[in-house]
């Protein structure tokens, strides 16, 4: 949307759909995530408190949070993980450029859409840590390393769904659209854009987790000094498993911040929006 | 002209009441809109694959075979015919929102907004869903770069002209589908064109809220003068609607015949203009359907 009142007035529109439920599933929400870690600290440590596992494989809760405390203190992960970070919104950041301006222009030049998109979709299922090779023998180990497979394993799919979402618009919007005089950049910001929205969120939280699935794959392999994958390698080679499962879980809290607390959000509040919750469970 | 022709032919009681509506008439004799022998054919180069696999063997599938119409200004037309016809074709060509082979449309409508020839109105589906019904209506106003507080003004005005002021903020999914069209109508009166292009706007509604928009739009019609093309299946519609009802034929990919309507609205379908008039579109109708058949 354009102007700044336009933003407040939607904002309004959706806040008022959305509190009434949104409250009720957030109190429901935390309730469940507190009893489902009570359950699961349990069990963790039921394992280990009956000896499955030998102890110096297999560690604790309590040994966990201990290396966690040790790594943050040590700054080792905090550095870690904003370097992290700091791989994936650029790596992610490169792909949505690149992959919407080539989607746009699959939608513009229809013959270089159908031979770019099956060759895309192609490589939408490569495994992207099988670039791993060829970009540290092109690139090298450092942060470009790592960005190229990061790069390559979402840009293909932000490429495809930016091209598939805008074809599926509706053809009508356009037609209702140019009949109100709207053409070129108008046509592409107030219609084009918006009305392909709905699935280019779904195929951009995809191309998200594609992106941090290679990320940490490459960090593993890709060594340079710093970022999550490099602290899990290394926890392994000192077979210090504290310090891996600490990683692990650490990996794990951001995944699920990225995607509950950026994507899901996006999502809901489009499909509110625009009436497409109506037969979700609610 | 073959206008004439099919008036004279089509109506016997044409003398009588051009003297009881001369100063309609007055009104009516400057043409807004000249539809000159306009062709058009879907064909290969069309992108659609369906029109390729139905015409077959042919090279291409032609829709509209020289189409004359002189519309004038304020008049409400509407236009029968059956399905696949063209309706919508000719609506898209005089909307420029598509372009005929040959032939040309001329539109003499001073716009304040806009370039085109006429604000179309969908059968559904055309409103945004991604906007509230206020924004949905501004949307053109915003596209003229209309400053916001003028376009808020010029929108609610027409918002209300629809009834529809207590709902501007709901989103397209939260209306009935007759509220729907209200939006529509009230999008298509904001950019303030002389002429409403509206293809079957009321089709996907029930008997009721159709009927009350028939008067709504009778009443749009009086107040604001404009000049109305009015697409419909539904030969009552056309009949209860029209200055002149236009039937169009699948057969001859033209204007089969036309009929004149003097008759003030709201109108009686049960009265005896009424039923004649329709008893002979169902005939052009019916006749056009044979047609089509023998030849194929
Ligand atoms: N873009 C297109 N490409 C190919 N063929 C088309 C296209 N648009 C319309 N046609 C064909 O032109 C013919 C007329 O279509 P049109 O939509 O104008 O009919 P209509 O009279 O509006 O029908 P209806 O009453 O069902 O809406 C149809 O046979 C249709 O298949
Ligand atoms: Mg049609």
């Amino acid at each position: 949307m354009l102007a700044e009142d336009d933003h407040r007035q939607d904002s309004i529109q959706a806040g008022r759909t959305d509190t009434q439920h949104g409250r009720s599933i957030d109190t429901n929400d935390a309730a469940n995530i507190v009893l489902f870690l009570a359950a699961f600290l349990g069990l963790w440590q039921l394992v280990v408190a009956l000896h499955i596992l030998p102890d110096t494989l297999f560690p604790s809760p309590a040994s966990t949070a201990a290396s966690i405390g040790k790594l943050v203190a040590n700054g080792s992960l905090v550095i870690g993980i904003l370097t992290t970070l700091w791989r994936l919104v650029a790596g992610f950041a490169i792909s949505i450029v690149i992959g919407g301006a080539v989607g746009l222009a699959m939608v513009k030049f229809r013959a270089f859409g159908k031979t770019m998109s099956s060759f895309a979709v192609g490589l939408l299922t490569f495994p992207s840590i099988a670039w791993v090779p060829f970009s540290i023998l092109l690139i090298g180990f450092n942060d470009f390393g790592i960005l190229f497979v990061v790069v390559m394993a979402s840009v293909f799919s932000v490429m495809i769904s930016t091209y598939s979402a805008i074809r599926n618009v509706p053809p009508i919007y356009f037609l209702a659209a140019r009949n109100m005089n709207a053409k070129g950049m108008a046509l592409f910001r107030h219609v084009m854009i918006p009305a392909a929205t709905p699935s280019l969120i779904v195929g951009i939280r995809q191309a998200w987790s594609f992106a941090w699935h290679a990320l940490i794959g490459a960090e593993m392999l890709i060594t340079t000094l710093y970022g999550l994958g490099h602290i899990l390698s290394v926890g392994r080679e000192f077979i210090d498993m504290n310090q891996i499962v600490a990683v692990m879980i650490t990996i794990f809290c951001i995944g699920l911040l990225f995607d509950r607390i950026i994507f899901l959000r996006m999502e809901e509040k489009v499909r509110t929006k625009w009436g497409l919750n109506q037969h979700s469970g609610e | 002209m073959a206008l004439t022709d099919s008036q004279y032919e089509g109506y016997q009681e044409k003398e009588h009441e051009q003297d009881l509506d001369n100063d309609s008439d007055i009104i009516s004799s400057t043409p807004i809109v000249q539809v000159k022998q306009v062709f058009k054919s879907f064909g290969y180069n069309s992108n659609s694959s369906s029109s390729r696999s139905r015409s077959g063997s042919k090279p291409s599938h032609e829709v509209l075979s020289g189409v004359d119409i002189t519309i004038n200004r304020g008049e409400f037309i509407t236009i029968v015919g059956p399905s696949g016809c063209g309706k919508s074709t000719l609506l898209n060509i005089i909307a420029g929102l598509d372009k005929p082979d040959s032939g040309d449309v001329s539109a003499r409508a001073n716009d304040g907004l806009s370039t085109v020839r006429g604000i179309m109105i969908f059968q559904e589906g055309a409103l945004f869903p991604w906007l509230s019904v206020q924004e949905n209506v501004e949307f053109g106003l915003k596209i003229a770069n209309i400053p916001k507080h003028e376009r808020t003004k010029i929108a609610s005005r027409y918002i209300e002209l629809v009834g529809l002021t207590k709902f501007s903020r709901y989103f397209v999914h939260q209306l009935s589908g007759g509220m729907k069209q209200r939006v529509a109508i009230a999008r298509a009166l904001a950019m303030e064109p002389e002429i409403l292009l509206m293809d079957e706007p009321f089709a996907a509604l029930d008997v009721h809220t159709r009927e009350m928009l028939y008067e709504e739009l009778v009443g749009i019609h009086k107040t604001t003068n404009k000049t109305i093309l009015f697409v419909t299946h539904n030969i009552n519609e056309a009949l209860l609607l029209g200055d002149r009802v236009l039937v169009m034929s699948a057969a001859l990919r033209n204007i089969r015949k036309e009929f004149a309507i003097d008759l003030a609205r709201p109108r009686d379908l049960e009265s005896p203009e009424l039923y004649e008039l329709k008893r002979q579109i169902l005939v052009e109708l019916e006749g056009d359907l044979q047609q089509v058949a023998s030849r194929r």
